[in-house]
């Protein structure tokens, strides 16, 4: 059994080399040796260049400061230092071979080329850092403010504490480093699915906390669902008077522009989606007239089901009154949420929900169509999307590839269309781009992370057997069955780390895809869960999606990524985030031991 | 009491929610997890408030008891359960409830495997209350009982932050089975005090009454024992992740007092590469990788972090003796668990004086035999009964005869085939504690931990099976719940089947998630366990458990047990919309 973290705590105290550790003039004994380099940052960097392993203490009178100064900074300068100041990261292995060297830093200047740069989608978030031999302050430079906060994430990582004597009790950062950083995907995010479940407003701030520790740059708020809408809009408050599951599980005016300001001043977007036509049995409570076949059973025996999952209800595309709610929706969202990207859904649109109702059953027998009903709904509200309210629409995929109801293209210019795919894994990102969107990639194969978590229906039979599954049963319970989840297995940080979301496409096609989504949506998941459901493994798809999940050989470094992971997601604890382990602590503790292959 | 019947009128006076719906089928408006044998609630239903100064009446006979009593006491104003659905029940404007009762026939018997868990639980429409039982531990569920028939009024009015209570109920109640338990490896990961006590809360809440604490594995060592303080000092994680004797002397002291009793496993002769650090003589392949060369047929463990006790090693028997020394003085319950799973040809060969045995004639089995031979009268001179893994007696490659284990003190816990091996267990005439993998294994279906693992970056491998989980997929609460343990067993080979396990291995678990990963799944074989999971027709009745769950769940979470959600929230409000079948 090998020495425990706080152990070789102490053991690199009374090292040779730590001996010579000093706040002296750098170098004046020894030379700190070489080695490689191990700087713990998540996501890794694209590049550092550290020659020597040498640390610095953090002065107890740290500060960053500007210039120029910007509001946009403000909020995330004030967190940092508090953050830089505070945080005693006591790493599982700390590093044992190195020196302290150098005059405490007591300044962290960030220069910021172009301060006005709006948040936005493909917004600049490059930055440059080096903490310079010899010098009290170090340094990020970058185009904008929100390539500012990424290098303040990475400051912040870079310090821990090691304890040594020579440190003062002050925290330590690598001296002499120069980190150079850029992000492969310009949208890297989260779906959070608030409808299903309702999440306190301090849950979603602590979501997008962790998020910006991880250099996600997108919330996806996947805000309402047939289950419950729990948005107060101005224009059309009873919505979520009828449709909360209770009036303390809303989100108020002030509650989302809290939030939307939260994650600004941590340089992450907030798109809001409400879902729509499907997804939208939450409605009926205040408008019953725009919805079909709400409150009914959703798997009417012996007929098509009414919806993929409990809870029925589609907006009725031949009600007029439809539109003048739609819009209302839109309107107060666009006011809400400042983001250029708004998500209006349209996923899942059943057509037996459709055809419960009369009007739509004497349209579809005068000779009128579900891709009809679809198209009139997308005419009667996209083009008011985008051309009053000024916003790019995302879909979901279902809009163009739906296998039963979907549009044609003219419906959907490209220009200001996104689409967000989730079926097929690869095949559908190809479908999508090479029909000349762009595309968000949230495979459902790699990016949900509610898949492998069974079936959550009730009064389901399939659990109830006995015996080892044989031979002419469908396997459902055993090894290989999917015990009731559709899109099973659950998907590990290895799985969602792997993934290549440009796979199979040409450079012209990879051009067109953002980035990608983990999605969670909240059937079994509400506040007592949620950051171990997201944690650490929207961490994996963070890292993919900022720096590859290659090496420089080119190999996949998911190997790599685990001893790293393990210690990110110690320190993500040690933040205050719930997020679950991904091995026993002996992994980490003995590395290379807990791999498949060594 | 004017203030309070005036306070009432206010109540009585308020709209019913929207929400409220019918009782349906076998459930009333307020219900109890796990769902007694027995209770009836004269209709129409009627509640009493429980008055400020209530308070619970136990003889001084037995300080468990005593303490529970104040606990509950306590329990019901800290709690004041706010319902999902409130119950659209009239609260009789009679007199509130000043006092429980508990009536107790045998106040000195002790806690151990099948004491008498029944109890009475009668509350009267005039607002007097009693529990009566044969042993405080049956007082003590009868505790719990009383504590779940209680909510706050809610609504509006001045009423609306009284404490309520169902009145006219009469409860009789008593086990299925008398084992019904939580296995919790602390060895994979360290839990800090802190979890194993609530967890133990929330075990009793749910009327489970053995805490099988899986102390050690090859991961790690934390418990500190006084002859062998070495084991931990070499073997646990870290200095603030070992379990000192004070910590251990609180766990069982705080399981005593909610009638948990607390079964230590020190798993050997496998699973003790953490033993290595101090004894390394006594520990074969230890530090060595787990699958050479990626074979699984060349492996040293059944996972990373490879160890084993060597029987040939005289050191062995010398630790293992101050070990089960030990632990028999630190934990009192009758039961010692000694482990025996997943011995490893591999780890044994990989060492010359176990291979110079081999070439000489040995077996393996025999190996196993020597050590069994030696551990299993040291736990019986200890005056324990000793609980094994099932891989002793059936693991194809190594195991040993019966003579050596004898079934008047040996109980075996099952895990690997289902039904089929609790049966084997039986037959041989051993008693069985049920943990089967295929439903009681509460990590399964949560993909591999095990790092450099290319399945996952291969489009065509064989991911898409079970993700890297052996014992795929996850298993939900239903099917937790409809496990008939004693499925396909003769009423004779039944009557030896003691209970089950619901087991929390923890490669992937730790402080930050333990709750959800545990609970509710651990209440579903704790109701099946306890009163079972049939209706009075005789048919599942996993359709109507599904909201009483979801109010249990919810009650757990207000008591700060961070149970998962099994549903959405939406379906508790619609009974039977959520149903896969209406």
């Amino acid at each position: 059994m090998a020495a425990s973290p706080y152990f070789l705590l102490l053991l690199f105290l009374f090292h040779p080399l730590a001996a010579l550790a000093s706040l002296a003039p750098a170098r004046s004994q020894a030379p700190p040796p070489r080695v490689p380099q191990k700087v713990q940052v998540w996501p890794k960097p694209v590049s550092i260049s550290w020659p020597l392993a040498a640390y610095t203490p953090i002065s107890p009178s740290f500060s960053i400061r500007a210039s120029p100064s910007h509001p946009s900074l403000r909020h995330a300068i004030a967190h940092y230092t508090r953050l830089i100041r505070t945080e005693r990261h006591a790493p599982i292995m700390a590093p044992v071979n190195y020196t302290i060297v150098g005059v405490p830093i007591r300044l962290l200047a960030l220069s910021v080329s172009d301060p006005d740069v709006p948040l936005g989608p493909g917004v600049d978030e490059s930055y440059t850092l080096s903490v310079p031999p010899n010098s009290s302050s170090a340094d990020i430079s970058s185009a904008t403010p929100w390539g500012a906060i990424r290098g303040l994430e990475t400051f912040s990582q870079l310090a821990w504490s090691s304890g040594a004597a020579a440190a003062g009790g002050q925290p330590i950062v690598p001296s002499d480093i120069q980190i150079s950083d850029h992000p492969l995907f310009t949208h890297r995010g989260i779906l959070l699915d608030t409808a299903r479940n309702y999440y306190p407003v301090r849950d979603i701030l602590r979501t997008i906390r962790a998020m910006a520790a991880n250099k996600l740059n997108v919330f996806h708020w996947h805000i309402t669902d047939s289950q419950s809408f729990p948005i107060v809009l101005p224009s059309v408050p009873n919505l979520a008077n009828f449709g909360s599951y209770s009036p303390a599980m809303r989100y108020t005016d002030q509650d989302v522009r809290r939030i939307v300001r939260f994650a600004e001043a941590f340089g992450i977007r907030v798109i809001p989606e409400i879902d729509m036509p499907g997804h939208a049995g939450s409605w009926a409570g205040a408008y019953p007239e725009i919805v079909t076949c709400a409150n009914k059973f959703w798997a009417p025996t012996a007929k098509p089901a009414l919806a993929a999952e409990p809870c029925t209800g589609q907006l009725n595309p031949l009600n007029p009154k439809t539109y003048r709610v739609a819009q209302d929706v839109l309107r107060d969202l666009a006011a809400l949420f400042p983001d250029p990207y708004l998500h209006a859904g349209a996923d899942e649109v059943n057509t037996a929900c459709w055809e419960d109702d009369p009007v739509v059953r004497g349209f579809l027998a005068d000779g009128g169509s579900h891709d009809r009903l679809l198209e009139l709904f997308l005419n009667a509200t996209r083009p008011f999307l985008v051309h009053e309210l000024n916003r790019t629409s995302v879909y979901w995929e279902d809009v163009l590839l739906g296998p039963k109801v979907s549009v044609g293209q003219t419906v959907l210019p490209h220009d200001t269309t996104v689409l967000q795919t989730w079926n097929n894994g690869a095949e559908n990102t190809k479908r999508i781009v090479a029909a000349g969107y762009r595309a968000i990639v949230s495979s459902a194969s790699y990016y949900y992370l509610d898949c492998g978590h069974g079936g959550w229906v009730g009064n389901d039979s399939r659990y109830d057997v006995q015996e080892k599954e044989h031979d002419g049963m469908p396997l459902f319970n055993d090894p290989g069955g999917t015990g009731g989840s559709w899109c099973a297995p659950f998907k590990t940080w290895q799985r969602i780390y792997d993934y290549d979301i440009l796979h199979g496409l040409t450079e012209d096609e990879a051009r067109r895809v953002l980035g990608g989504e983990v999605a969670l949506w909240s059937e079994q998941s509400d506040a007592t869960v949620l950051d171990g459901r997201l944690w650490p493994r929207a961490s994996a798809a963070a890292e993919t999606l900022w720096s590859g999940n290659k090496g420089s050989n080119g190999r996949k470094r998911y190997a790599n990524a685990t001893v790293r992971l393990n210690e990110w997601r110690h320190r993500m604890v040690a933040r205050g985030i719930r997020a679950e382990p991904i091995q026993p602590l002996w992994c980490p503790m003995h590395p290379r031991m807990c791999h498949l292959s060594q | 009491m004017a203030t309070l019947l005036l306070r009432l009128l206010f109540l009585l006076g308020s709209p019913a929610t929207l929400l409220t719906c019918a009782a349906a089928g076998a459930s009333f408006p307020v219900n109890v997890w796990p769902k007694p044998t027995s209770m009836s609630w004269a209709e129409p239903h009627a509640a009493v408030p429980v008055s400020p100064s209530f308070h619970i009446v136990a003889s001084s006979g037995n300080p468990y008891l005593v303490s529970a009593a104040e606990r509950y006491a306590k329990l019901l104003f800290k709690e004041m359960y706010r319902p999902i659905v409130r119950p659209a029940i009239n609260v009789t404007a009679g007199n509130a409830l000043e006092t429980l009762t508990l009536a107790v026939s045998d106040l000195a018997a002790p806690l151990q495997h099948g004491v008498d868990e029944s109890y009475t639980l009668e509350i009267l429409p005039t607002g007097a209350a009693t529990v009566t039982a044969v042993t405080a531990w049956g007082a003590m569920r009868g505790l719990e009982t009383f504590s779940q028939l209680s909510w706050r009024a809610g609504g509006r009015g001045r009423g609306r932050d009284l404490l309520l209570v169902a009145a006219g109920v009469r409860v009789e109640d008593r086990p299925l089975y008398p084992h019904r338990g939580l296995m919790l490896d602390t060895g994979r990961t360290y839990f800090p005090v802190s979890d194993i006590l609530r967890t133990i809360d929330a075990m009793a809440a749910n009327k489970m009454n053995v805490f099988h604490w899986h102390i050690t594995d090859s991961q790690s060592f934390p418990i500190v024992l006084p002859s062998e303080p070495s084991l931990a000092e070499k073997g646990a994680y870290g200095e603030d992740m070992k379990y000192t004797v004070e910590d251990v002397k609180r766990i069982v002291e705080f399981a005593m007092s909610r009638g948990v009793r607390v079964v230590p496993e020190i798993d050997s002769p496998g699973h003790t590469a953490s033993w290595a650090g101090a004894y390394p003589e006594a520990v074969t392949c230890a530090g060595k990788f787990w699958l050479p060369d990626g074979d699984w047929n060349r492996r040293l463990a059944a996972e990373p972090g490879a160890g084993q006790l060597n029987p040939l090693a005289p050191k062995t028997y010398e630790v293992i003796t101050n070990v089960v020394n030990d632990l028999t003085s630190l934990f009192p319950d009758g039961f010692y668990h000694a482990g025996a799973d997943e011995v490893t040809p591999g780890c044994w060969q990989a060492d010359p004086t176990i291979q110079a045995d081999l070439e000489r004639g040995g077996t393996l089995s025999q190996l196993l035999e020597r050590y069994v031979s030696a551990v299993h009268p040291l736990v019986v001179s200890r005056n324990r009964t000793a609980v094994f893994w099932e891989d002793v007696l059936l693991d194809a490659a190594v195991n040993v005869s019966t003579s050596l284990i004898p079934p008047d003190t040996t109980i075996l816990q099952s895990w690997n085939n289902g039904a089929n091996n609790t049966k084997l267990i039986v037959q041989a005439g051993y008693r069985a504690i049920v943990s089967s993998a295929s439903f009681y294994y509460l990590d399964c279906g949560h993909g591999d931990f095990v790092g450099n693992n290319s399945i996952y970056d291969d489009p065509n491998s064989d991911y898409k099976a079970d993700g890297g989980s052996w014992c795929g997929p996850y298993k939900t609460w239903q099917r937790v719940y409809d496990y008939d343990i004693a499925y396909g067993l003769t009423p004779e080979e039944a009557q030896l089947v003691i209970g089950g396990e619901v087991a929390m291995w923890t490669e992937q678990v730790d402080t930050a998630v333990l709750d959800g990963r545990v609970w509710p799944r651990a209440s579903a074989m704790a109701e099946a366990l306890w009163s079972g999971n049939r209706d009075a027709s005789g048919r599942k009745r996993y359709a109507e458990a599904t909201d009483r769950l979801i109010d249990w769940r919810q009650r757990m979470v207000g008591r700060g047990v961070r149970a998962e959600p099994i549903q959405p929230l939406w379906c508790r409000t619609r009974p039977g919309m959520c149903n896969a079948v209406q």
